[in-house]
């Protein structure tokens, strides 16, 4: 038998797609030849294939092999992964595995110089693109492998154990994982937060109802300790965002926790010096997902807005208005999630102190920091809000302030009851739907005419006035009417951003 | 406006790097600038050509010491400046005299004083000095021109500058700049084409002292530019008035300084006419602030606030407070135009309720405009 066909999978962007490689042994100079638009770590295989079955005690053929990879997809494939089916079918061609005994396996793993097993990026997606078939993987990656279907999954340490699995004289390693228990321990909870009352409630808001939030603040008030208290109080995911957020986390090759899935809202916050390819994603050959996907169904979290890269921050504002971001190369393009819920802070001016008679910046400096910002970028931040160091007496305080379990009982009552009416959070809901789910009580309409009329509120930031005044009276379990005391929150927790330099 | 040789010759020999203003200023005592452009040797056929068109372009008009229209109030200075350079007329100069100087950046109660200041002194019949820097200077003037815009006769205001006059510096100022040269008086002592080089604003501090009769600090750090002008004003004998500010308010640390030192405090243009020897009777009586009185909830607003810049949080922090009544307490002060709100804190805008200015019709200046929310 010169001929064997094996089952893999290759990974672009967050979706799997089945890899057949064919793998023919013939005469000729001895040889090694791999076709079908291979990646780089793909053509790399030879080298790591050869090293394994000689460190395993199996033989390497010294005939002329040609490995050919076939899908359905015309995209370039390949990744490590593929280099198990690659050393399995050099096994089948020498007859020391039978093609039957692979016929209803895949195989998933890269492979060390000394024989053993590794994980590969992207199992998760990679075994859902394998139905039919039991996975052969890493024992490493059994955990993250067995999150799409547990029973599927077959896990070995080494080369020579898949060997023998598939002759049968041994059996495949047992599943050691799957700890079913969700562990939270490292979640912070906002009763650690000293004052800060206004920003407490900023967060409870923009939990609720999905909204942006910019903290504006000096050095040492907290935004940062703020900003990590937002995923312990959004709503717990549910079992297809806690899916897409796992197949995600895997496609990136980030850790996935302790039970498997992903089940908290993903917190993540990159540094300012991010790339423009690392947020939004690619960089590799199978596109990775970038930041902005990772934090999907949770928070992205940017301090220092000032000081990301302003192509780094534009670009994020198709993802913010579409929930999604295509990623697209010459050669193919993919779409990945981006519904992430946007907090960044940043200094109010260079000095950072802020403080109108002891900030040092004079307005033309305070108006030039804020130029850095993108005036469609600041427009998305549904709340906007200055945060001062906490007063001595706030500090001294022995009572703890409220628990994150406390707020987040209310944000899921807020938030069940805007999904119930809206079917979508408050921040997401269309214009033309406001007048029916959002109706203004007549207070409401006076003050926000006052509010048009004397010019301080634009179109836009009329709009986004009444989402955010909705999740107020949301919050107060006022789920019809928007009153006016809603709306007069709403526009105290949306502060006007740009120093106001000339006025008049 | 006619410009003569002489006077491109006096602009020509200012640009000069080879002829000092001390020495120029010795010779043009007893000769002409053409003289002394002979006696020089000088022959720059091409500079006198250029700035003959800058004066033409910018409308600037020379003058010099021994030259007739060289202003009465600075011929005595010991540091007077040789050569000066002036958009608009000189004679705007024979108004009484009071400088309105302070910080760059002022928090909303300095800018407040200081436009309201420059519109009461100006219907006073005292022209208001100022350097047409950010801050204080310029909403100094800014009240100036709003009084203006409302009443036939104002005295004109004065406005001495570091750049050569064809360079606005700052830009942002450009209009009232024009404002204050076609109404009033624009001085320099620096030839067209000068740019704003900072040691040049110590030296415009001095000529900005020596034409005032009073100068009034509205707000100032304590190693402010305006301190120069302090300095300059006490070697002259010239009276230093000081508005007094919050002792937590770092940019009000200069002028509370020079009340600790004796200088007398302005509270109203009262204080300053006072000091000038007019009678204040004939200021117009205290108007009726129009405002709605703050009562309950909303005066503890206020009063919390009081002449400090809080953000939302430490109100709540404060009165104890949730976040909507606070919300709406502020917000219905900011539309009554006792608050102003400028990246998330709070100032209470002019006097606290019950405490009067004592200033004339101003009312509310206009002081808020458009923000993007």
């Amino acid at each position: 038998m010169a001929f064997a066909l094996v089952r893999s999978a290759s990974l672009l962007g967050i979706h799997g797609e089945p890899v057949d490689v064919e793998v023919h042994m013939g005469v000729g100079l001895p040889g090694f030849t791999v076709v079908g638009q291979p990646d780089e770590s793909c053509r790399e295989s030879r080298d790591r294939v050869r090293a394994a079955l000689l460190s395993s005690n199996l033989p390497w053929p010294n005939r002329r092999v040609t490995i050919n990879l076939s899908m359905r997809s015309s995209v370039k494939r390949g990744g490590s992964g593929i280099d198990l089916a690659i050393a399995v079918g050099l096994l089948v061609v020498q007859e020391i595995v039978p093609q039957e005994a692979i016929d209803s396996f895949a195989f998933l793993a890269e492979l060390g110089l000394d024989g053993s097993l590794r994980a590969v990026p992207g199992l998760v997606p990679l075994v859902a693109a394998i139905d039919d078939r039991q996975v052969v993987v890493a024992d490493a990656a059994h955990r993250e492998a067995a999150v799409v279907s547990g029973e599927r999954v077959r896990a070995a340490g080494s080369l020579a154990h898949v060997v023998e699995c598939l002759t049968g004289t041994t059996e495949w390693s047992s599943c050691s994982c799957l700890a079913d228990a969700v562990a939270s321990g490292d979640v912070v909870d906002l009763a650690d937060v000293r004052g800060q009352r206004a920003a407490r409630r900023a967060l409870e808001i923009a939990a609720a109802g999905a909204h942006h939030l910019l903290l504006v603040g000096p050095p040492g008030a907290g935004k940062s300790m703020l900003a990590r208290r937002m995923p312990g109080i959004m709503p717990p995911l549910t079992p297809e965002q806690s899916l897409e957020s796992t197949v995600v986390h895997s496609a990136a090759h980030v850790p996935l926790p302790a039970g498997g899935c992903v089940v908290w809202p993903p917190f993540r916050a990159p540094h300012h010096s991010v790339s423009l390819t690392a947020m939004v994603g690619g960089g590799t050959s199978s596109l990775r997902p970038g930041e902005i996907s990772l934090a999907t169904n949770g928070v992205l979290f940017l301090d220092e807005l000032g000081e990301f890269a302003p192509s780094v921050l534009d670009a994020l504002r198709q993802p913010l208005e579409e929930g999604a971001v295509r990623v697209a190369r010459a050669r193919h393009s993919v779409e990945l999630p981006a519904r992430f819920l946007l907090v960044a802070a940043t200094n109010p001016c260079p000095c950072g102190e802020g403080t109108p008679g002891i900030c040092v910046c004079d307005d033309r400096m305070r108006l030039r920091y804020f130029r850095r910002f993108s005036g469609p970028l600041l427009d998305r931040f549904d709340l906007r809000v200055a945060v001062t160091r906490p007063d001595v007496g706030d500090l001294l305080d022995p009572s703890p302030a409220e628990s994150s379990a406390a707020v987040a009982e209310r944000v899921l009552r807020a938030r069940a009851a805007s999904m119930s009416r809206n079917g979508v959070p408050n921040s997401a809901l269309a214009g033309e739907l406001l007048d029916r789910f959002a109706p203004l009580s007549t207070d409401a309409t006076q003050l926000l005419r006052t509010q048009l009329e004397r010019g301080v509120l634009s179109g836009r930031g009329f709009h986004r006035i009444r989402r955010v005044a909705r999740t107020v009276a949301d919050l107060a379990g006022n789920p019809e009417m928007v009153e006016a005391e809603h709306v007069a929150a709403a526009l105290a927790l949306r502060v006007q951003i740009r120093p106001v330099v000339h006025q008049w | 406006m006619v410009i003569d040789e002489e006077q491109v010759m006096a602009c020509a020999m200012t640009a000069m790097h080879s002829v000092g203003s001390a020495r120029l200023g010795g010779l043009l005592m007893r000769n002409s600038p053409s003289q002394v452009w002979k006696m020089l040797g000088l022959q720059d056929d091409e500079l006198l050509a250029r700035m003959e068109v800058a004066l033409e372009r910018g409308r600037i008009g020379v003058t010099y010491v021994g030259h007739p229209s060289y202003p009465v109030a600075l011929s005595a200075d010991p540091a007077r400046p040789t050569v000066l350079f002036y958009q608009g007329s000189l004679e705007h100069l024979a108004h009484r005299r009071v400088a309105v100087i302070g910080t760059r950046g002022a928090t909303a109660s300095g800018r407040y004083m200081a436009s309201h200041l420059g519109y009461d002194l100006t219907l006073n019949g005292v022209s208001v000095v100022s350097g047409l820097a950010r801050g204080i200077d310029a909403w100094a003037h800014r009240g100036v021109m709003v009084a203006g815009s409302r009443h036939q006769h104002i005295a004109p205001p004065v406005a001495v500058v570091a750049s050569g006059l064809d360079v606005v510096y700052p830009r942002d100022n450009l209009e009232l700049w024009k404002w204050v040269a076609h109404e009033g008086v624009v001085l320099s002592e620096s030839p067209p084409g000068t740019a704003p080089e900072a040691f040049r604003f110590p030296l415009r501090n001095r000529i900005l002292a020596a034409l005032s009769e009073v100068v009034v600090v509205v707000e100032s750090r304590e190693t402010g530019g305006s301190m120069i002008t302090v300095e300059e004003a006490m070697k002259r004998d010239i009276t230093v008035m000081a508005v007094p500010g919050s002792p937590r308010n770092s940019s009000s640390a200069g002028s509370n300084l020079l009340l600790q030192q004796g200088c007398a405090p302005v509270v109203s243009v009262d204080d300053v006419l006072v000091a000038l020897g007019l009678d204040h009777r004939r200021c117009h009586p205290h108007v009726y602030d129009s405002r709605p009185h703050p009562s309950g909830f909303d005066l503890q607003v206020v009063e919390a606030i009081g002449r400090e810049a809080l953000t939302l949080d430490q109100v709540m922090v404060r009165l104890g407070s949730e976040l909507v009544p606070t919300a709406v307490a502020l917000g219905r002060l900011e539309s009554h135009g006792w608050l102003v709100n400028n990246t998330g804190w709070w100032e209470v805008l002019g006097q606290l309720p019950g405490e009067g200015y004592g200033g004339s019709d101003a009312g509310m200046l206009p002081l808020t405009g458009a923000n993007d929310r």
